[in-house]
């Protein structure tokens, strides 16, 4: 599964690359997916077999890894509406299949669900749970819990309204759709059942709405989810309201920007916690939820830990919902801090944007996030230590009335970024959860947008926009090994035990998602489409252009 | 633009659309029909699909006042969300640098407007009145191509 296990930590006990020895590595095999866009996501490795999804159209390769060359054993082309293309916000991404049962399950751009058999490639059903035509597309890593498939809605952008939808493994039926806003019935929250811990009260999902904006508020699901089988809760994240103006839409918007904990079975709500009530900024929290037991003022915790867009790392208390820890990891200045007791931000009124503000300058971070939620940190038991791709991105914030026309966009804002203080404009950080501290970082010049993974070997790994794969030591971020993989990586790495018995780490390359749109020259295969590159980041598209490779790198020569 | 002015844009020109959805096909009683399947697969803005129409020559070619109002429509109407302000280029191509993908007269730009294109250009004839996509034409026709087009930068 996406992060490996139900913690989702993107931890790895393999040990044959350590720091002594990451030096040494090289590609070992390259495969190009002969398709242009956004490699989100992570190859998956079962039983000698690795499983890769390319963007639109969401194409799975099946590669055989016991034969030299790593042959197909099957390729599944699944059918995809072209539509989606202009219906998805940025670039028609996929984060990433699951396994379970011996079936493959993975999510469609244009709102199908499917399952195909891990060992033919058949296809074994295919569910359709969000719509086109009313702006919603699917963009979430499949996540399997038990016997249910999770799929998350994206359309935080078209005026959708967001929910997610649990399918039965088996047959691909619906069991259940619990809404993120809304009536209590239809957000599945029932007395004495959903208790968050700081809001009080019933029809939160209403009353912290104007009338009907609920209907059309977005709180989208794309992000990485996790669960905690001791307490039998499946939490995820929720993105932004809509649209981008909040003065279209007074009140906290629950349970936008929030994080939800649900029992899978049923789907009934258990806790929220909302880290941007009333969002200004488009802070959404669908970045992932990692679930880590911390030692947290001399007691030991069982946390969940998020990076949110926002610029806070949160550590909660995850059966309850309780703020622990949230400390900025990135320069932010929306808010002074946040209040422990309440939960809630203390503002800096200054930097509350409406359209009748006018064109607010300098919001850090920027509406990218100060960590975007497109991809996972990952998190060390060894070191006790989350590692993340950064970025240091503020924003000028103008927002205007947006109207809501179905199947078009539902924005109102715009929002251009430049760098933040310092000018380098990411970083690789090492972060304690449990003190609230950056141990160290690696400066990037570009926004850091990859996922991150640690292994017991000691090793942490991650990828530039411009096109660097790298290693460095997890104990104190010294660089170990860098290559050129072709084109910027907004994917996630991972590492397997091969057939030989051997440690290898594989990886994609292929820039998209926002930085499709940002990095100019937006497709050198459209002739029809001439624009110039980003005012903020012009070099970048000295550094890279489209691609879409999958790659493999070992020690062994 | 302000806001209120904005907010109350969108419900005059649905009145219009759904005028001119009544009226249209007896104002066009002997233009061929439109085929079926080039409304297939379309997204409708608003939900709501086109009626049959033949674009000709823009009738309000050259009116200055009514490409301002075409750039207005153009925000109203969520096209920057896909196009990006000033129709640079955003999830959706770039309407500003003198290339089409589908033909540039205006007739053309029309066509894509009104039944939309494959790819996610909704159709938009569900809900604007012909004037309106025509203004849409002029001022996306008033954007000059840039003189030094980034051809040759990265």
């Amino acid at each position: 599964m996406p992060g490996r296990d139900h913690s989702a930590n993107n931890f790895s006990p393999l040990a044959q690359i350590t720091p002594a020895n990451a030096g040494r590595l090289h590609g070992v095999w390259t495969f190009s997916t002969g398709v242009l866009g956004g490699h989100e996501g992570a190859p998956l490795v079962v039983r000698n077999t690795m499983y890769v999804v390319t963007p639109y159209p969401d194409v799975l390769y099946a590669f055989d890894l016991t034969k030299e060359g790593f042959p197909l054993r099957f390729k599944y082309r699944p059918p995809v509406d072209p539509n989606s293309l202009g219906v998805a916000c940025c670039d028609g991404i996929n984060r990433g299949p699951a396994y379970a049962d011996g079936r493959i399950v993975y999510n469609l751009i244009d709102g199908n669900t499917v399952a195909v058999d891990a060992v033919s490639g058949k296809q074994l059903w295919l569910t359709r749970t969000a719509s086109l035509a009313d702006g919603e597309t699917i963009t979430s890593p499949a996540y399997i819990v038990k016997d249910r498939v999770i799929v998350g809605v994206s359309g935080g952008e078209f005026g959708i309204r967001g929910r997610i939808t649990a399918l039965d493994l088996a047959t691909g039926k619906v069991v259940w759709v619990g809404y993120n806003a809304g009536p209590d019935a239809e957000m599945l929250a029932q007395p004495g059942v959903f208790r968050p811990f700081y809001d009080k009260g019933t029809a939160l999902g209403v009353a912290t709405w104007p009338a009907d904006g609920w209907k059309t508020g977005g709180a989208p699901v794309w992000g990485f989810m996790s669960y905690d089988p001791a307490l039998d809760l499946l939490y995820y994240g929720v993105g932004n309201p809509g649209p981008y103006n909040p003065e279209q839409r007074p009140g906290d918007n629950k349970w936008t920007a929030s994080v939800l904990a649900r029992h899978p079975g049923d789907g009934a709500l258990v806790w929220a916690y909302q880290f941007t009530p009333h969002d200004n900024w488009d802070y959404d929290a669908t970045g992932d939820v990692v679930l880590a037991d911390l030692v947290i003022k001399g007691r030991p915790r069982r946390t969940l830990v998020h990076f949110d867009k926002n610029g806070f790392a949160y550590t909660l208390d995850r059966a309850t919902g309780e703020v622990l820890v949230a400390e900025p990891f990135v320069f932010q200045n929306w808010a002074k801090r946040i209040d422990l007791a309440t939960g809630r931000p203390v503002f800096d009124s200054t930097k509350f944007t409406g359209a009748s503000r006018g064109n607010v300058k300098y919001i850090c971070p920027s509406l990218e996030g100060g960590r975007t939620p497109a991809t996972p940190v990952a998190f060390s038991p060894r070191t006790k230590l989350f590692y993340a791709a950064t970025n240091n991105l503020c924003m000028d914030y103008e927002a205007s009335q947006a109207a809501h026309l179905r199947g078009t966009p539902y924005i109102g804002a715009n929002a251009p970024y430049h760098a933040g203080p310092g000018g380098n404009m990411g970083a690789f950080i090492a972060w304690d959860a449990a003190a609230g501290k950056r141990a160290w970082e690696v400066k990037e010049e570009f926004p850091a947008w990859s996922g991150s993974l640690v292994t017991a070997g000691g090793v942490a790994f991650y990828g530039t926009l411009d096109g660097w794969f790298k290693a460095v030591d997890a104990r104190s971020g010294r660089p170990l090994w860098k290559v050129q993989v072709g084109s910027g990586v907004v994917s996630d790495p991972i590492t397997f035990l091969g057939a030989d018995g051997k440690q290898y780490v594989a990886v994609y390359a292929g820039i998209g998602g926002d930085w499709f749109l940002l990095a100019g020259d937006y497709r050198s295969d459209d002739p029809a489409d001439v624009r110039d590159p980003s005012d903020f980041a012009r070099d970048l598209a000295r550094h890279t252009s489209q691609g879409g490779l999958v790659w493999v790198f070992g020690l062994e020569r | 633009m302000s806001p209120v002015r904005r907010a109350r844009l969108v419900p005059l020109i649905l009145g219009a659309a759904l005028a001119c959805a009544r009226t249209e096909p007896q104002a066009h009683a002997d233009a061929p029909a439109v085929p079926l399947q080039s409304l297939q697969g379309r997204i409708f803005a608003g939900g709501l699909p086109p009626a049959s129409t033949t674009p000709a020559s823009n009738p309000l070619a050259g009116d200055t006042g009514a490409a301002r109002e075409g750039s207005r429509l153009f925000t109203a109407m969520n096209c920057d969300g896909c196009h990006g302000g000033g129709a640079s280029g955003w999830v959706g191509p770039s309407l500003a640098d003198g290339r089409w993908r589908y033909g540039g007269n205006d007739a053309e730009v029309f066509r894509s407007i009104w039944y939309g294109r494959p790819k996610g250009m909704p159709a938009y004839g569900g809900v604007l009145a012909p004037d309106a996509v025509w203004k849409l034409v002029l001022y996306l026709k008033s954007l000059p191509p840039p003189s030094d087009l980034p051809t040759e930068s990265w």
